[in-house]
C-alpha cells in the first residue's frame, strides 16, 4: 500500500466498547487491539505496536507514519455538550462511498423521508465549496435545507444550516443548526475505519447541546438515520467510488462530492476508489 | 440472444418494479400504471443506485436516492434538487427491448427482430428459481436452445428458462389453460428436485 494511503489515522474502536483483546481489520489487513492499565494497543498481524491517539471517544491508528496529528474539533470542547458514542454500523460499500453519502442533503426527502427532509421541499440551494490549502481540507459552507425534524431536540419543520468538513479522506464533521441553541453548532461526525476496500465500519460521534433527551434516544435517533443510509450504500454500482469523471452524473447540488472526489485524487488517495471508467 | 422471460406480467402489477437479469446484465424491470413494461439497466446515472429499489411515480421510474425521474424512453425528467432545470438529453438509463405477450415479460437484449416464441393456449403458472444454469436445464431435456422448452407432461407445459449465473436460471412455467395450478406447481416442484440433483 502506498504512503498517501498508510499515512493517516483510522478510527478501530469506540475505547468505551473495548474490553478483551479483540481482532479486526484495516485496509484489509488484520490487526489486534486491546486495553491495559486503562491504556488502549494497537497490533498489527505480526505483534508489532502501531501509533495510537484516544480522541473522541475513539481509538485511532495508522499502519505507517502520519505526517501530521489527528485532526481537533475545537468546538466539541465547549461546555454544556453531550458527548455520544453512537456505536458502530458495518456497511458493504467503499469507506469513500459512506462518506460521500454523508456529504450529501439531495437525499434526505427520499431517504429519510419526514426526518431529514420531506417532499415537496427538494431543492438544493447553491452553497459554497472549497478545498482550504492550508489545512488541506474540504469545507462546503451554507448549505441550508427544511427538515421536519432536523434533530431529536427539534420541534417541528425548520430549515437548517449546515457545514461540512472532510479533514482527513474516511472521516467527515457535521457542523449543524441547533435547535435549542440558535447561534451554536451541534456536530455529528462520521468515522469510517475501512476494513477493506468495499467494506467498512462506519463510528458515527456526535457533541449535542440537548438537554431533554435520553443518551438511548440520541442514540437511537442516529442509528434509524444511519440504516435508512445503509439500504442505499449497499445498493450502489459499482461498489468503489468512481472518481474520474464520466461515470457518474453530478449537478450543482453535488459540488461537495465533486470536490471530495477531486481532493482525493489530488492527494492520491485510491483505497475504496475506481480510476478507469468501467 | 433472442426473446428471453424475465418475469410473469401478474408478479409486476401496474406501478411496481423488480429487480432481475439476463447472465450479468442487471435490469430493472418495471409496468407503469398504464401497464406497459419497461427493462432497464439497474444503475441510475446520478450515482450508481440500484433503479429496482425505486418507485414508479405518475408514467416515470423515480430513483430512491435522489429521486429522480426517467420517463418511457429512459431519459431523466426531473430532479427534485432542482426543480426549475430541465434536464439536458444525455442524462438516460441504457433501456433493453421489452414486451408483454401471454402474460410473460419478455426482453431481447441485442434488440434482434425475431418473433416471439409461440406459447399456444397456455398461460402462465409460476416462476421457479433453479440452482443450476441454463445450459444444464437445457441440456436435461436434451433441447438445442434454451429460451423455451416444451415439456411432455400431462398439463402440457412449457418452461420459459431465464439464465442469471453459471449455477442459476428460472424458469417460467406455462401451462394448458385447463390445467390445474396446484399439480402443475407440484410437478414444477418435482422437476426442479430433480434438475438439482437432491434426492426427494
Ligand atoms: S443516484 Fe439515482 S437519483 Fe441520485
Ligand atoms: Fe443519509
Amino acid at each position: 500500500m502506498s504512503a498517501a494511503i498508510d499515512n493517516h489515522w483510522y478510527p478501530v474502536a469506540m475505547i468505551s466498547g473495548i474490553d478483551a483483546p479483540r481482532e479486526t481489520l484495516l485496509l484489509g489487513k488484520k490487526i489486534k487491539l486491546g486495553r491495559e492499565d486503562g491504556i488502549c494497543w494497537v497490533k498489527d498481524a505480526s505483534g508489532t505496536p502501531l501509533p495510537t491517539v484516544e480522541r473522541f471517544g475513539h481509538l485511532w491508528t495508522s499502519p505507517g507514519q502520519p505526517n501530521r496529528d489527528l485532526f481537533t474539533i475545537p468546538e466539541a470542547d465547549s461546555p454544556g455538550r453531550r458527548l455520544v458514542d453512537v456505536g458502530s454500523v458495518k456497511v458493504k460499500c467503499s469507506p469513500l462511498r459512506a462518506v460521500e453519502n454523508f456529504l450529501d442533503i439531495a437525499h434526505f426527502p427520499f431517504v429519510h423521508t419526514d426526518i431529514l427532509g420531506a417532499e415537496p421541499h427538494t431543492e438544493v440551494d447553491r452553497y459554497d465549496v472549497k478545498i482550504r490549502e492550508e489545512v488541506d481540507e474540504v469545507w462546503a459552507t451554507k448549505v441550508k435545507f427544511f427538515q421536519p425534524q432536523a434533530a431529536k431536540s427539534a420541534a417541528g419543520g425548520i430549515t437548517t444550516e449546515y457545514m461540512y468538513r472532510v479533514p482527513a479522506p474516511t472521516c467527515s464533521v457535521l457542523y449543524k443548526t441547533c435547535p435549542p441553541r440558535p447561534g451554536e453548532w451541534d456536530i455529528i461526525t462520521l468515522f469510517v475505519q475501512p476494513l477493506t476496500d468495499e467494506w467498512c465500519e462506519v463510528w458515527p460521534w456526535m457533541a449535542l447541546y440537548d438537554d431533554d433527551s435520553t443518551m438511548s434516544e440520541m442514540v437511537s435517533f442516529q442509528q434509524l438515520i444511519f440504516m435508512q443510509d445503509r439500504s442505499i450504500l449497499e445498493n450502489q454500482l459499482p461498489r468503489k467510488l468512481p472518481l474520474d469523471p464520466g461515470m457518474e452524473v453530478p449537478t450543482q447540488a453535488d459540488m461537495t462530492s465533486v470536490a471530495y472526489r477531486r481532493w482525493l485524487k489530488k492527494i492520491g488517495y485510491t483505497y475504496g476508489a475506481q480510476l478507469v471508467a468501467a | 440472444m433472442n426473446w428471453i422471460a424475465v418475469g410473469l406480467a401478474k408478479d409486476v402489477p401496474p406501478g411496481v418494479v423488480i429487480p432481475s437479469r439476463i447472465e450479468d446484465t442487471e435490469m430493472a424491470i418495471w409496468c407503469t400504471p398504464s401497464g406497459r413494461y419497461h427493462a432497464w439497466s439497474d444503475r441510475c446515472p446520478h450515482r450508481g443506485m440500484r433503479l429496482s429499489h425505486g418507485f414508479v411515480r405518475g408514467e416515470t421510474l423515480a430513483c430512491i436516492y435522489h429521486g429522480w425521474q426517467y420517463n418511457q424512453t429512459g431519459s431523466c425528467d426531473y430532479i427534485p434538487a432542482h426543480p426549475k432545470l430541465t434536464p439536458p438529453d444525455t442524462i438516460c438509463v441504457p433501456t433493453y427491448t421489452c414486451v408483454e405477450e401471454g402474460g410473460v415479460i419478455w426482453v431481447s437484449l441485442n434488440s434482434v427482430d425475431d418473433p416471439l416464441p409461440v406459447l399456444g393456449a397456455r398461460v402462465p403458472v409460476r416462476s421457479v428459481p433453479v440452482s443450476l444454469s441454463a445450459k444444464d436445464v437445457a441440456a436435461h431435456f436434451g433441447a438445442a436452445g434454451f429460451t423455451t422448452i416444451a415439456v411432455v407432461s400431462d398439463y402440457d407445459t412449457l418452461l420459459a428458462v431465464q439464465p442469471c449465473t453459471d449455477t442459476m436460471c428460472v424458469l417460467h412455467v406455462l401451462a394448458a389453460p385447463d390445467a390445474d395450478r396446484k399439480e402443475v406447481s407440484r410437478w414444477v416442484e418435482d422437476l426442479r428436485t430433480t434438475l438439482e440433483g437432491v434426492p426427494a
